[in-house]
């Protein structure tokens, strides 16, 4: 069956239409930085400014901070008290394909390796309608990481700009599935197929930083002990947090309790690898010192992740290039690894 | 400027005179540069000076062990002079590249004239007075006034005081208090109510990713209050008031040191106006104690020491 397509400026009509039945998000300025969030209604306006946001849309299915259960002290020891699993039905409209590709780097962790039912009760419940690029960032590599700025295998809606109008490509069943139910759209022509092609070409080209990431996890392993090395690459950075906690398939959570009085409540909150005090709570960090946490945030993405679900964990969004205060950027350093392994003696 | 950068700093490693040279070299974005921390003296032919050298940095001479030749505007040489005050870094163990700077382009305020993201222009060229902007081929200009940041507009010291390597000649300074402090002034302006408002609307987007605090040279703690966990003074989420409570401690732990370099502002990759904050400490400081952090290698540090007849009943 033919693909649909819908109009540019029935867009809103179309949310309204999605929001009967889900809560729907979709890119916003409104909080002061752009971000995935609650849509209001009526505002579509970032069709025209909209690139990508600063805070990934993980936030909405790991949440910057998130309430795992209350407690009370009773007279017998405390009483605990789990909230209500968060299974809204949500629909996350204009999710980009690097960050549609990092919520499945993220279904590895969260799903595959242990489940964690506080992301995949919102996870399963989630519809993701991607919205292909048309105008990437400088600092984009998303080609050298086997994703396509205009295609997507991750979401269930692939959504991919044609002039006036939008061609809809049906990714899952599931998309299939709200499509069918969906009216007001149009079907694709042979000539909107032919446009969509060829925008999908275009923008592909347009993605100008390329990395070579041609057996990176091996000689990032052999050159784990070059300390001069991630000395080097290290010197610049300042342990911040920003390409960590915005990296779209950085996971990392740290849990506290804050206890008032007699209850109180468990909560967990982003964290990085890339801080000092990371790992603090049974003894001290490991990692004391800055080249040895850059080294892991660069090994753990570039290395640890391939050996344990066969994927890089990084999918060229860019964000920590463009976001980083002193210029670190990944793609020099993963290019300047030495090549020390074994093929290479 | 460069040119003579490049020689001086090849020179200093040649003899021996440095360990280090910390400066700057471009970068891999348009219109950026990144730290160029090196002990290599072939490095010293990447240095460069332009509108874009934004970081400060003093910022890595207290995690940095041997003698460093660095590169300073005026904003980082008051920061090298704190540290200096607070005996964080040795005198003798730094030897200053003064840069007399015109101030640097803020790339957020070409973005809102050019209605173009930074990686969108073709060109940012400085001619003078007038900002050119180069977008789609076509040239647009600009003041000054309306491109640099606001803590530039503000300098008071464009020309370090204390060096030991004059790059160009001196700049006087020229600050245009009115336009740079107008933010602030409208803040201060409303009702303290809608102040509040403002603050909690601001800081409900702050991420604790602490770039502020890492991107300051004055926050040279080894050990910050927001970690420590017996006590914990604040939560490590990030729920407003923690992330409130997080900044206005930062801001009164370097009141006395900071320099308003504009660096914990530039750096928050969600927006939130610091500046507004540590300016307004900063006049707070010069208003209650005649004090303008990093002026005066041989001044005391402001919070760092008090003289017997300051004590109070308080101390006693």
């Amino acid at each position: 069956m033919a693909n649909k397509k819908v109009s540019k400026k029935d867009i809103a009509k179309l949310l309204e239409q999605w929001s009967q039945q889900f809560a729907v998000f979709a890119p916003s300025k409104e909080s002061g930085v752009a971000e995935i969030l609650k849509w209001d209604g009526k505002d579509t306006s970032f069709l025209d400014w909209y690139r990508n946001t600063v805070i990934p849309p993980k936030a909405s299915l790991l949440p910057q901070m998130e309430e795992m259960f209350r407690f009370q002290k009773g007279d017998d020891g405390y009483n605990i008290e789990t909230p209500p699993k968060d299974e809204n039905k949500r629909l996350i409209f204009g999710i980009r394909p690097c960050d549609a590709r990092a919520m499945s780097i993220l279904d590895m962790t969260f799903e595959n390796a242990y489940e964690d039912p506080y992301y995949l009760a919102k996870r399963k419940n989630t519809v993701l309608v991607g919205l292909g690029c048309t105008n990437p960032c400088e600092s984009c590599f998303c080609t050298s990481m086997g994703v396509s700025p205009a295609e997507s295998i991750d979401v269930d809606l692939m959504l991919i700009d044609i002039g006036g109008d939008f061609l809809i490509e049906e990714v899952t069943g599931k998309g299939k599935e709200l499509i069918a139910k969906t009216s007001g759209l149009q079907e694709a022509t042979k000539e909107d197929e032919a446009k969509t092609k060829q925008a999908k070409e275009m923008v592909y080209n347009k993605v100008t930083r390329k990395l070579d990431t041609k057996g990176i996890k091996d000689r990032l392993l052999a050159s784990f002990n070059d300390e001069e090395f991630w000395q080097k690459v290290a010197a610049k950075c300042i342990s911040c947090g920003i390409c960590t906690l915005l990296c779209p398939t950085c996971y990392c959570f740290d849990i506290n309790d804050e206890l008032v009085k007699q209850e109180g409540a468990r909560f967990r909150s982003w964290d990085s690898c890339g801080f000092p005090n990371y790992t603090k709570m049974p003894m001290e960090n490991p990692r004391q010192e800055k080249w040895r946490r850059v080294r892991q945030k660069v090994c753990h993405k570039y290395g640890f992740y391939p050996m344990t679900f066969d994927i890089i964990a990084c999918t060229g969004c860019g964000r920590c290039i463009r976001l980083c205060p002193v210029n670190w950027d990944i793609t020099q350093v993963i290019e300047s690894v030495p090549d020390k392994t074994e093929a290479k003696k | 400027m460069e040119q003579k950068l490049r020689q001086e700093a090849k020179a200093l490693l040649e003899q021996n005179k440095v360990d280090w040279i910390i400066g700057f070299e471009p970068g891999s974005l348009k219109f950026t540069t990144t730290p160029l921390i090196t002990r290599d003296k072939s490095d010293a032919e990447h240095l460069v000076i332009n509108p874009f050298i934004f970081n400060n940095l003093a910022d890595f001479l207290t995690g940095i062990k041997g003698r460093v030749g660095i590169v300073a505007k005026g904003c980082d040489s008051r920061s090298i002079v704190g540290l200096i005050q607070d005996n964080k870094v040795v005198r003798e163990d730094v030897v200053i590249l003064a840069v007399p700077c015109p101030g640097l382009i803020d790339l957020a305020k070409i973005e809102r004239l050019a209605g173009k993201d930074r990686d969108e222009l073709d060109d940012i060229t400085r001619d003078g007075d007038k900002i050119i902007v180069t977008v789609d081929g076509q040239k647009k200009e600009f003041t000054t006034t309306q491109t640099l940041f606001d803590h530039c507009l503000a300098c008071e010291l464009p020309t370090p005081q204390e060096y030991d390597i004059l790059l160009g000649e001196p700049r006087p300074p020229a600050p245009e208090l009115e336009v740079s402090g107008q933010n602030i002034a409208e803040l201060k302006e409303t009702l303290p109510a809608k102040r509040w408002e403002f603050w909690q609307n601001e800081f409900s987007r702050c991420i604790r990713c602490y770039a502020c605090r890492n991107a300051c040279p004055a926050c040279f703690c080894q050990r910050c209050f927001v970690e420590e966990t017996e006590p914990q003074w604040v939560m490590p989420m990030p729920r407003w008031q923690d992330n409130l409570i997080f900044q206005i401690v930062r801001n009164i732990h370097v009141s006395g040191r900071c320099t308003d370099c504009g660096e914990c502002e530039r750096v928050c990759p969600v927006n939130i106006p610091l500046r507004s904050l540590t300016r307004e400490m900063y006049g707070i400081v010069d208003e209650l104690f005649h004090f303008k952090s990093g002026m005066d290698k041989e001044a005391l540090p402001l919070m760092a020491h008090y003289e017997q007849e300051e004590a109070e009943d308080l101390f006693r």
